[in-house]
């Protein structure tokens, strides 16, 4: 019963995170047609800033709290203008070319970015400071919970749930939509689909840097190729719930990270990759549209 | 039918100038160190192996980001048969070849029906997977994470292919052959289907082409080839491992045939040079080398989205 119970809450912490990223990927996705191979880096690349940040800081005798908060403000801004950058100058001028190109542009960003990180950064794993948080641990039915978990737990839910209002409550998230279904449609209706692109990769990429960071302060590390085991993770998220569908990168996240948590927990720790892949591949023979099914157009 | 028109000697000038660069490449033992002649002979087995993703991603027309894993099975059953069966090297290869054809066509047959970016991820998942399998030892013959190691010599009518340049010789042969195979792909009905596929599956299916046939054909022809490639990819390091057959193997084999350019044998070739070849020159600058590589792609892809030696549109 402790078992279980903690890997529930395992789970949901990092079903959270995988969630926040895999939002990311989704609404990239449903509006221009592309898996962002970069998006994991870019989230890594959230985790970087914040841990630069922290470690300065550690000792200084600020506070956590607000040391965390001016982390993730600073992580946040930076990404999200590396998103921004990154659709200008790697997606922009290929939106009308073949797709296998963008793709091969998005590998090329990925790569860059990661290679990036590590000239910066180093290759080796960085560790983040101790002591930013309070290291309160509840324990629950034979499970301990760590403060860290909560906090990721609940940030996850509000983050998910005020992006849900702004995609499905606000005008500018009825835009998204519409360019999402037929962006040729949505430009006679006078939306401005440029704008609404460039939204996705300022609000995905700022989901994604939370994250990333997310990652760092659970895991307390951060290596520069972190970026591709995140961003797949979170991708595959992404595709169990139904690429392109906001509410289904959100359960698809949360279910992974549980699968994980209890594949790891209870079956074999070396083969929870190849269980994991081997779900995903099994759940797109049976539902190739994701569990809540796909919202997007087919292109003819 | 129409009966094709009168083929003048112009009409194989490409041929021609491939194939005098062909013959022109059997020197290079002459004027390279051996270290270098070491790089042109994986760059004969790399571009094999592109020439063979372009059977299923640039002719096909099917993303497969997961084409590592029959280069691996055919380098793996090669190393397997040699070093626990005592198999000489050339009697595996015909084993290399089956085995990698088989699994292709078994892992596609069910998902070539997905469409494109699905079969993309489900090919990322069975390359995670193979390399997982080979790392935890399945059934006690993969040798784990370090691999196998120890492969004979392979020997050719009683002649040991010792020397570098004999293998590299070995590899051009066969890189030869391949292209070949290739140009004869263009012109056969198999090809011919391929192309009509790609360009409308609705139309060629009413006609009476079986779309599911073809296409998992496609993936066992291209495994097929891979697999030979892994057979001399096991013969020239002599030792296998798991780390020669990760996604990030797939990834560059993908973006080979999409920056030279997709069904175009001079483009694979070129996409292989620049993405293989022109790493192994900058190699003091190893920190800034996969920098400037994914700056590259990026570069290639806004500048010629068509790739940088595309196919021609041919009137057929």
């Amino acid at each position: 019963m402790g078992t279980f119970v903690q890997q529930v809450f395992n789970g949901l912490t990092v079903g959270g995170i995988y969630a926040l990223i895999a939002l990311g990927y989704t609404m990239v996705y449903g509006v221009m047609r592309l898996i962002n191979f970069a998006h994991g880096d870019l989230c890594i690349l959230g985790a970087f800033i914040g841990l630069t940040l922290l470690s300065g800081a550690a000792g200084s005798g600020h506070p956590g709290v607000a040391l965390l908060l001016l982390a993730f403000v600073l992580a946040i801004a930076v990404v999200a203008a590396a998103g921004v950058l990154l659709e200008f100058v790697a997606y922009r001028p290929l939106r009308r070319a073949d797709r296998l190109a963008a793709v091969v542009s998005a590998l090329g960003a990925s790569v860059l970015i990661e290679n990036g990180i590590m000239i910066v950064w180093g290759p080796n794993v960085h560790v983040f400071p101790s002591g930013l948080l309070p290291e309160t641990v509840w324990h629950v039915a034979g499970a301990a919970i760590t403060f860290v978990q909560v906090l990721i737990i609940l940030a996850s839910v509000v983050l998910m749930a005020a992006l849900y209002v702004f995609v499905h409550h606000t005008k500018f998230g009825t835009a998204i939509r519409a360019a999402a279904i037929d962006q040729d449609t949505a430009r006679l209706m006078g939306i401005n689909v440029n704008r609404v692109i460039v939204t996705v990769f300022v609000v995905g990429p700022a989901l994604g840097a939370i994250g990333g960071l997310f990652v760092g302060v659970y895991y307390r590390e951060a290596y520069f190729t972190m970026g591709w085991v995140y961003g797949l993770y979170a991708f595959i998220a992404a595709i169990l719930g139904g690429i392109g569908n906001i509410p289904g990168a959100m359960l698809g996240g949360v279910l992974l990270g549980l699968f994980n948590a209890f594949a790891a927990g209870y079956i074999s720790s070396s083969w929870q990759d190849a269980i994991t892949f081997a779900l995903l591949i099994g759940i797109l023979l049976v539902r190739p549209t994701g569990l809540l099914g796909e919202r997007v157009a087919e292109k003819v | 039918m129409t009966v094709p028109p009168a083929r003048g000697i112009l009409a194989y000038r490409n041929e021609a100038i491939g194939a005098l660069l062909w013959a022109l490449g059997l020197a290079l033992p002459a004027v390279l160190d051996s270290s270098w002649v070491a790089v042109a002979a994986i760059f004969a087995i790399y571009a094999i192996t592109a020439l063979s993703e372009d059977v299923i991603l640039g002719r096909g027309g099917m993303f497969d980001m997961g084409h590592a894993v029959y280069f691996g099975i055919g380098a793996y059953v090669t190393a397997i048969l040699n070093t626990e069966f005592g198999w000489p090297i050339f009697a595996t290869l015909p084993f290399a070849i089956l085995a990698a054809a088989a699994v292709g066509a078994l892992l596609a047959a069910p998902l070539i029906r997905l469409r494109g970016d699905y079969l993309l991820v489900a090919t990322i998942g069975f390359n995670a997977i193979f390399v997982l399998a080979m790392q935890n030892n399945l059934a006690g013959i993969t040798g784990g994470s370090d691999g196998l190691t120890g492969l004979d010599v392979p020997v050719l009518f009683g002649l040991p292919l010792e020397s570098q340049s004999a293998m590299f010789w070995l590899d051009w042969v066969a890189l030869g052959i391949v292209m070949v195979l290739m140009r004869n792909l263009d012109r056969c009905e198999f090809g011919r289907t391929l192309r009509y596929l790609k360009q409308d599956e609705l139309a060629a299916t009413t006609l009476g082409v079986d779309a599911r046939a073809a296409k998992t054909l496609a993936f066992a022809v291209g495994a097929g080839l891979a697999g030979l490639a892994g057979t001399l990819f096991a013969v020239q390091l002599s030792t296998v491992s798991p780390t020669s057959f990760v996604f990030t193997e797939s990834v560059t084999l993908f973006a080979i045939v999409i920056v030279g350019g997709k069904g175009s044998v001079p483009g694979v070739l070129l996409g292989t040079a620049l993405m293989f070849v022109v790493p192994q020159f900058f190699r003091q600058f190893a920190t800034y080398r996969y920098f400037a590589f994914g700056f590259a792609m990026i570069a290639v892809m806004v500048l010629r989205p068509q790739g940088l030696w595309p196919r021609r549109i041919q009137n057929e």
